[in-house]
């Protein structure tokens, strides 16, 4: 399978294909860190279109030597949503006057980065792997109502389950210490 | 349902690769589900529509070329009518701008392909459904929506399967902006909304 990084030097060098195959990996993780972030799906929208405008433009100042293109895509991804926050004028009606127990900025950061890994990596995934964990973990339905919808044996759920994982922890490795 | 026993097992597992798949596990909790796409971001905007306009023609030049595109344009609408009132077995072609995915249970899958929006605001679409089930009933038919909140939010019009693919255009009025993807419905009649089969 073609690199992250080798996608951005083919990107570099004016390969639209290579650029669409980016767009493919990554859409949906900028999609969802824009979401995130802004907390609007019109303005998310437009911070994908520009954070791939970024992409396509920048894709030369990526250096191989440095690392891999997934943090270089994450840093391009979160500064073009960060100027499209910085961009939004209205404020809070009222400001609390204790914190809120919200994650502070560290978490979100890390929460952030997980989340961007793990969808990447769900992308990676054949589609039937993707679809059983799909439906198992975000669907609300247990895994007999899974079988009964994909209209397949539970015991084929459970197996394409747990291949479906031990494809995640290959793609997530260094995630998982 | 979000315990590794309920969704995994642990039965028949060594405990390195129970611990390694736990690992994961958590972490698809923690990261939540991705986003559904909206249909506007199925694939890339041209990358160079921000770059700086090229130079001019000069303005002579631009008159020779608006004149010839005239000609073209009068050529072809004839040519288009002339086609459109000879022959009326063969479908025009249909320029699709965008295209969307569906999928579903059994190897149903449909791709929407959206043209461009005319001046009045109708955004045309040829959908290309394959895989569902003929309605049996005479009232039955599928009806395809935009969702929000992955919900269906409004219609974009309904078919009928006839063979293992069907094809059929539609068009919708809306703009596609602020919807958060597709679904759809098998309905029985129109009272009540059917269930899902076919989602982005």
């Amino acid at each position: 399978m073609t690199t992250d990084g080798e996608l951005i030097q083919r990107a570099a060098g004016g390969d639209r294909s290579a650029f669409e195959l980016l767009y493919q990996r990554y859409a949906r993780p900028v999609f969802g860190l824009a979401l995130r972030r802004l907390g609007d799906r019109g303005r998310a929208e437009d911070a994908v279109q520009e954070t791939f405008a970024s992409i396509w433009r920048s894709a030369a100042s990526y250096k191989p030597e440095r690392g891999p293109g997934a943090p270089w895509l994450y840093a391009v991804a979160r500064n073009a949503i960060v100027d499209r926050a910085r961009g939004r004028t209205d404020l809070p009606a009222e400001i609390p006057d204790e914190a809120d127990g919200e994650p502070g900025p560290g978490d979100r950061a890390e929460q952030s980065w997980v989340s961007w890994r793990v969808h990447r990596a769900l992308e990676e995934l054949p589609e039937r792997e993707r679809e059983v964990i799909s439906l198992a973990y975000w669907s609300g339905l247990s895994q007999s109502e899974v079988s009964e919808f994909l209209g397949i044996p539970l015991g084929t759920v459970k197996t394409r389950t747990r291949a479906a994982l031990a494809h995640l922890a290959d793609l997530l490795g260094d995630e998982l210490h | 349902m979000t315990e590794f026993e309920d969704i995994v097992g642990t039965e028949g597992l060594a405990p390195d690769e129970e611990e390694r798949l736990r690992r994961v596990h958590e972490l698809l909790l923690a990261a939540g589900p991705p986003p559904d796409l909206p249909p506007e971001l199925a694939r890339p905007a041209d990358p160079n529509a921000a770059q700086p306009p090229e130079v001019p023609l000069l303005f002579r030049r631009r008159r020779a070329v608006a004149a010839v595109a005239l000609i073209a344009a009068a050529i072809a609408v004839f040519a288009g009518g002339y086609a459109a009132g000879h022959s009326h077995s063969k479908q025009e072609a249909f320029v699709s701008r965008r295209d969307v995915s569906m999928h579903g249970a059994a190897g149903r899958a449909a791709v929407i392909h959206i043209g461009k929006k005319d001046a009045a605001g109708n955004w045309p679409m040829l959908v290309d459904a394959s895989g569902l089930p003929q309605q049996q009933s005479r009232a039955a038919y599928y009806e395809l929506w935009l969702t929000k909140n992955g919900k269906p939010a409004v219609p974009c019009g309904s078919f009928r399967m006839h063979g293992h693919t069907t094809s059929v255009r539609l068009s919708v009025p809306y703009s596609l902006r602020g919807f958060d993807g597709w679904v759809v419905t098998a309905q029985a009649n129109e009272e009540t909304l059917g269930p899902v089969v076919l989602t982005t």
